[in-house]
């Protein structure tokens, strides 16, 4: 069997350069939006601002300053699908569009999706959007080409400082806990790993380290994060129970059927 | 709550789908239980539910397609699209979703075909005997079993298609579900006494108390589980519906879907009980719309 595989994104050396979109546009065909001609967000270098149809990778830039602004942070990140082991979107998906390839990773095979979108309402980290020109949901394919060819993917070929690295998610996470030891001995004791258990979802085949809470890079935290389906049992035992109230209440307003006969034929007569 | 997600942009088609369809399931559960447990005169009188029930069924089907990215695939919903085998995942709202709603129109499709046969509409009139017999015999109990449980099943799943998802307000409680069923059998009744007014004069008196029985039934239970759902929400209940859409729960839902209607069931009249139907219809209305947008609109807010 083909080895699972992930990503492990070291945040602290993100540089912010962007290589990783732009060789996610060239080797996946994506076009720029709008031609182009995007408009400065104002979010610091930020101009992709999210995940989108068109934009499988976006690096966030998060600028923080101490209250007299004497002191100042810029973390950066690689954002993209994470790949999940329970993913929400593949659970959901009624088309059986979305599917676990062999080496693990979540795929939208395109010919079958239908635009459904049930697929974006499940995701919790907002990663698919649906297409403006294919009107089918779209997201990081892991390169699935490229895996299939021995390749790497094109963001982690393309990562000049290795802040995305790339291979069996085993060895991606010994790597992942050695760089935590390494940065809590150098006294940097924010430094922890995220989705790199399998608490988030069982687990984020795309798995970061960070040096804040989830939410400054506005990843979920795994109390939020969850699968669809804890929802449908408990959802449909309340709506039995309250079938059950409807039908007695039917029965008490419909009910006695040989009373009312008889009456009615005692009228009739 | 979490902000991080997208919105899946089910607006204006999927509002209008679960209004109609809680309306079609409504009613037509509560005419096949009229028949289940009632006389032939309530069987008779509520049988304008199985008049609507089918045509807006379809109505649903088709503003579900027109709400796909690419409509031309709808029946991947219930189609394997490569192998050509049934496609189904249980565990899938949309998916279970999309067979109780073919399973629903099978149904009402059947009961469409009965109605018309027994009051000789669309030449069916030479059946009639056999929709009689059909419908009195054992095969006809079973049938309205069926039916009443696939029209439960469609006014309640789609409180659990967008409860098992991880939108804001939607994911955080388990009630819309029951919610929805209850204002699915409240906009039901509401329908088919409406109809009676309108269409289906000959009416007993009797079966009218009864469905205006029935009503109320279902408007209690949908305050209970108004309150229950904003319990459930917790502090973000002051977020939900203090601001537009969510506003329309405090502002229009529980006014005249609730309180109205119980108000003028005290007021013994044709009139009240007309007022108070039509007062449930909007609200229905109202619920879906609030319910529907609910995220989009938190999604925005958190946004800038």
């Amino acid at each position: 069997m083909t080895q699972t595989v992930g990503f492990y994104t070291d945040t602290t050396v993100c540089i912010g350069c962007k290589a990783c979109e732009v060789a996610c546009h060239q080797w996946n065909a994506l076009p720029a939006r709008g031609g182009g001609a995007v408009p400065l967000s104002g979010l610091s270098y930020d101009n992709t601002v999210h995940l989108s149809d068109l934009d499988w990778r976006h690096v966030r830039f998060i600028e923080q300053f101490s209250p007299d602004r004497s002191r100042a942070r810029w973390l950066m990140m690689s954002d993209v699908c994470k790949h999940c082991v329970n993913a929400p979107c593949l659970e959901v998906c009624p088309t059986g569009a979305i599917v676990r390839t062999e080496f693990d990773t979540v795929y939208i095979q395109e010919p079958v999706c239908n635009g459904c979108r049930d697929c974006i309402s499940a995701c919790p980290f907002g990663v698919i959007h649906v297409s403006e020109t294919e009107h089918i949901a779209r997201k990081c394919t892991f390169c699935y080409d490229r895996l299939k060819a021995g390749l790497v993917p094109a963001c982690a070929q393309a990562c000049p400082t290795r802040s995305i690295q790339f291979g069996p998610i085993d060895e991606m996470k010994r790597r992942a806990e050695e760089r935590v030891r390494r940065l809590h001995g150098q006294g940097e004791f924010d430094a922890y790993l995220y989705g790199a258990d399998d608490e988030i979802l069982g687990g984020l085949n795309a798995f970061y380290l960070l040096m804040d809470k989830p939410e400054v890079y506005h990843l979920p935290t795994k109390v939020v994060a969850r699968l669809p389906s804890r929802s449908v049992w408990p959802s449909s035992i309340r709506s039995i129970a309250a079938s059950l109230v409807m039908a007695l209440g039917a029965f008490l307003a419909f009910g006695r059927r040989k009373e009312a006969v008889s009456r009615t034929e005692a009228v009739e007569s | 709550m979490n902000r991080f997600v997208t919105d899946p942009e089910w607006h204006g088609w999927i509002v209008w789908y679960f209004y109609l369809g809680g309306i079609a399931a409504g009613a037509y559960a509560i005419a096949s239980m009229a028949a289940l447990f009632g006389t032939e005169a309530d069987r008779r009188g509520t049988r304008a539910a199985f008049y609507i029930a089918f045509p807006i069924v379809n109505l649903c089907g088709l503003f579900l397609t027109i709400d796909l990215g690419r409509p031309d695939r709808f029946w991947h919903m219930l189609i394997q699209s490569r192998t050509g085998h049934p496609m189904l995942k249980w565990w899938s709202p949309m998916s279970a979703g999309a067979w109780g709603l073919a399973i629903f129109g099978a149904f009402s499709f059947a009961s469409f075909l009965g109605v018309c046969a027994e009051d000789g509409h669309l030449g069916l009139g030479r059946l009639a005997p056999l929709a009689r017999r059909l419908g009195r015999a054992l095969v006809g109990r079973i049938f309205e079993i069926g039916g009443t449980l696939s029209a439960f099943f469609l006014g309640a799943y789609t409180g659990t298609l967008i409860t098992a998802t991880n939108q804001p307000v939607w994911a955080d409680t388990s009630w819309l579900s029951a919610l929805f069923l209850a204002s699915s059998a409240s906009t039901g009744a509401a329908s088919i006494l409406l109809l009676n007014r309108g269409w289906f004069r000959n009416i007993n008196h009797e079966v009218a108390k009864k469905l205006e029985l029935v009503d109320l039934w279902a408007v209690v239970l949908e305050g209970a589980m108004l309150v229950t759902f904003a319990w459930a929400l917790g502090d973000l209940r002051w977020d939900a519906f203090g601001r537009w859409p969510g506003f329309l729960i405090v502002a229009v839902v529980a006014p005249f879907g609730v309180v109205l209607p119980l108000a003028l069931a005290f007021v013994q009249t044709r009139g009240a009980s007309t007022l108070s139907a039509a007062f449930a219809l909007f609200a229905g209305f109202a619920l879906r719309y609030a319910i529907v947008m609910m995220p989009g609109r938190f999604f925005l807010l958190h946004q800038t």
